[in-house]
């Protein structure tokens, strides 16, 4: 059916590219999540491999950097996903209505999604501003992770590796390939190795915080 | 001992909007084999004329029965009440029209899915009677036939979120129809003339992946490898239109 609004804005691929850039958006996030993950992992080898690091990204404007293309990528993410989330009430009554009334595991995974990206996205620009303004060094991670930011940090890692697998279980299931199950399987080992990871970090630092 | 079974079933006529919608209980004892067919078509004869539902082939041939086992779509004539426990609520599907309690068309959906997915044979051959009929790869012909094999029962388009807000979306129904054309060589229709048809929010790209449809079709078809072969082809075929776009625009 074509109407005016529709034969003005005729760009076939629009839809297409939209689709494209979230996905791609999407994936470079995961791939920060869990390259973040393992520098700041870089305190188990101690706060002199942590602060050398830390040193390293600092010397070269990778700090910068990062900030600068996170705030790019989270713009395109956000751009591209908000098309999807129910945003009038009649819609929104109408997803939670269905989610509970067909009892379907991955369709309540969707709406969890759009729960945690909001959240995350709150939660993210409290970090990346403190961490911006603040610098990064173990002296300080620690002094925030034990002072009171524990329960926000672990709330944000939880939300992360909550979204980043649902979100690549998406990609996987929409383009094909591999078998749902063993997706499921895999993706899950992954999240738990990665919140494992985080949880350990955590500790380091709140410890590190308690010796301080 | 047999079981005594509650179906707790949807009640609504949109031909009295006055009396609301509400979930009524009815009890009957269950018998070896017994399908919600049965279960139904008891209820009617022997509880309440006036409980409204479909059935014709009682087969899982014919569509008819698709509704909301417990929330499951699926169809009534398949289920066995010896899979179900002592309560059993059950609901028409959504996004098609109500005809009242479990009773829905699908058959405007779906004629308005074929009309817009333009789901007939595009070619510019004259048709010869006379002639010998064209042979096919039987490799192909057992492709289109998975697909073929969709009766139209709804339940991959009731269980579909996006489906429910969007009445636009053509669905996993809509999305494998156009997934049969693609693989007939019969159809002369290009990539880039299926991606105005499939290309777009409405078609393949508005789906989320929530897989709803993949994990309730009642014949078991394969939707989600059906929704991905025409993503990844309308993806190709999207990717190309970037070079010939200045000549399309002309």
């Amino acid at each position: 059916m074509v109407y005016l609004q529709k034969a003005l804005a005729r760009n076939p691929r629009v839809d297409f590219l939209v689709e494209l850039v979230q996905m791609v958006s999407g994936l470079l996030l995961v791939v920060f999540l869990w390259t973040h993950m393992l520098f700041v992992a870089a305190i188990w080898l101690g706060v002199g491999a942590f602060n050398a690091l830390a040193h390293f990204m600092d010397q070269y404007r990778l700090l910068p950097a990062t900030v600068v293309f996170l705030v790019l990528v989270f713009c395109a993410h956000i751009g591209a996903v908000i098309r999807r989330v129910p945003r009038q009430w009649q819609e929104q009554k109408i997803v939670w209505r269905h989610a509970k009334l067909i009892r379907h595991a991955d369709t309540w995974s969707w709406l969890f999604q759009a729960v945690t990206g909001a959240a995350i996205l709150a939660l993210a620009i409290v970090h990346m501003a403190v961490v911006s303004y603040a610098g990064i060094n173990a002296g300080l991670s620690s002094m925030r992770v034990h002072d009171g930011f524990l329960a926000f940090y672990a709330a944000l890692l939880l939300l992360s590796e909550y979204h980043a697998s649902v979100g690549l279980y998406r990609v996987f299931v929409k383009w094909g390939w591999v078998r749902r199950s063993s997706l499921k399987r895999v993706l899950g080992a992954i999240s738990v190795l990665t919140v494992a990871i985080g949880a350990i970090t955590l500790g380091i630092f709140y410890s590190l915080g308690a010796q301080a | 001992m047999a079981r005594e079974l509650t179906f707790r079933i949807f009640r609504f006529n949109p031909d009295q909007p006055d009396v609301k919608p509400r979930l009524q209980d009815y009890r009957l004892t269950e018998e070896p084999g017994m399908t919600l067919f049965v279960v139904l078509n008891k209820l009617r004869e022997e509880q309440d004329p006036s409980l409204r539902f479909d059935f014709v082939c009682r087969a899982a041939i014919c569509g008819s029965c698709g509704m909301l086992v417990n929330g499951r779509p699926t169809l009534a004539c398949k289920t066995l009440t010896k899979d179900l426990p002592a309560v059993t609520t059950l609901m028409p599907l959504p996004v098609f029209k109500l005809l009242g309690d479990l009773s829905v068309d699908t058959g405007v959906w779906f004629r308005e899915m074929s009309l817009r997915t333009e789901a007939w044979i595009h070619t510019d051959q004259v048709f010869d009677p006379n002639a010998e009929e064209e042979r096919m790869d039987n490799a192909v012909a057992l492709q289109i036939y998975e697909a073929e094999r969709c009766i139209e029962c709804g339940c991959c388009i009731g269980g579909c979120a996006t489906a429910n807000i969007k009445p636009e979306f053509i669905g996993a129904a809509g999305v494998n129809r156009v997934a049969r054309f693609m693989l007939d060589p019969r159809d002369k229709r290009s990539d880039a003339e299926y991606f105005e048809v499939v290309g777009t929010e409405e078609g393949v790209f508005g789906c989320v992946g929530l897989m709803a449809c993949d994990d309730n079709c009642p014949v078991g078809i394969p939707l989600r490898d059906q929704l991905a072969y025409v993503r990844r082809k309308m993806a190709a075929a999207g990717w190309k239109l970037r070079r010939r776009a200045p000549a399309a625009r002309a």
